[in-house]
């Protein structure tokens, strides 16, 4: 068949590939482009042909992507990506190809779609495929969405803040309630930790959880703890009880 | 229960209805897409950006072809509308995911395996 022309030569993504499938064959609207790779990359779709040409789509013109066992939809067990975009199918010189397209051509009202399936030899490989994309799928979220707010980094912690403050549904257990709560795994889990606490404070190493006036220590969540400042030791004279 | 291990999605989820489409988690559903074609399967997750994960789909493209899709994944920016099952009690759901979200809060991790300190009251 003729050149694609939006196929291009490019290397391989080298960063971010969740998922590379080779010998994988790329059709757009039932035309076949050859056989080649699928590199699902964090930062966009590729695949190229063993002769190097390919093509990459990027995540926010995916409208969505399945994997299709119906073989009497289409012979082959595939991965399908519904696009959000016009692909040329062939040189403008010669006579269009597919005839659904010169429809959506001409009604401006229906947005311009471009579906690649993308047939593995190795079928078992789809549902690793297409789980893949649905990850980096997800690190492309809808810049235009109106309705999502920009900033929530830091809002949980307000509200949380805010609810802590209020007392009135008891979501901390005092230690002697908490302690009779236990199971045997937590118990384990306390006895170790109490160890580790030990251990810390005698080679005056910082605690975690715990604050000194030269370390600042934020929660993997961005929630941060409002404790006073300690000394390192301060806890050496504590009783426990097992 | 699923709830989102990021601080940032469980925010925007409990400040809009997208936590009542994650609580359909299981529910067979049927999803509008912007483009008139419409998809029916069990809705196996939902994120905050209201991509939605379905599998054993029926779908049926803006032509009216109908094939079936072991899973479809559409990003929320195509999806029109989603149907809230009938037996969906709309409410419940909404509650059981704030629910979900609080127990995450509270004891300040992302495990879900916080069993040591249950609350009494959910015994």
């Amino acid at each position: 068949g003729g050149a694609m022309s939006f196929l291009k030569r490019f290397p391989p993504p080298a960063e971010g590939v969740r998922h590379q499938q080779p010998d994988t064959e790329a059709v757009l609207a039932g035309r076949t482009l050859g056989a080649g790779t699928l590199y699902i990359a964090e930062s966009r779709l590729s695949w190229l042909e063993n002769s190097g040409l390919g093509f990459s789509l990027d995540y926010p013109t995916i409208s969505l992507h399945a994997v299709s066992r119906d073989l009497n939809a289409y012979p082959w067990e595939h991965l399908y990506v519904m696009v959000n975009a016009k692909f040329e199918e062939a040189e403008t010189k010669e006579a269009p190809m597919a005839e659904g397209e010169e429809e959506e051509d001409s009604d401006d009202d229906i947005e311009p779609i471009a579906e690649f399936r993308f047939v593995p030899s190795d079928k078992s490989a789809l549902e690793a495929m297409f789980s893949a994309m649905c990850e980096c799928q997800a690190l492309h979220p809808d810049p235009d969405d109106e309705d999502s707010e920009n900033d929530y980094e830091g809002e949980e912690y307000d509200v949380e803040a805010h609810e802590l403050q209020q007392g009135d549904i008891p979501s901390f257990y005092t230690y002697e309630e908490g302690l009779s709560h236990l199971t045997a795994e937590g118990q384990a889990t306390l006895e170790r930790l109490e160890g580790m606490l030990a251990q810390s404070v005698s080679s005056q190493y910082n605690m975690a959880g715990v604050r000194t006036e030269d370390s600042i220590r934020e929660f993997e969540d961005g929630m941060e703890v409002d404790i006073a400042p300690v000394v390192a030791g301060q806890f050496e004279d504590a009783e426990v009880d097992h | 229960m699923e709830v989102s291990h990021s601080v940032k999605e469980r925010t925007i989820a409990e400040n809009s209805l997208v936590i009542l489409l994650q609580g359909l988690h299981s529910h067979v559903t049927t999803v509008d897409l912007r483009d008139e074609s419409t998809a029916t399967g069990r809705v196996t997750n939902v994120d905050a950006f209201m991509n939605v994960r379905l599998a054993e789909v029926t779908y049926t493209d803006r032509q009216g072809t109908v094939s079936h899709l072991d899973e479809l994944f559409v990003t929320g920016r195509n999806v029109r509308y989603v149907h809230i099952p009938d037996e969906v009690d709309i409410r419940a759901t909404i509650e059981r995911q704030l629910q979900a979200i609080h127990r995450v809060r509270y004891f300040g991790g992302r495990d879900k395996g916080r069993k040591e300190f249950p609350r009494t009251k959910h015994k």
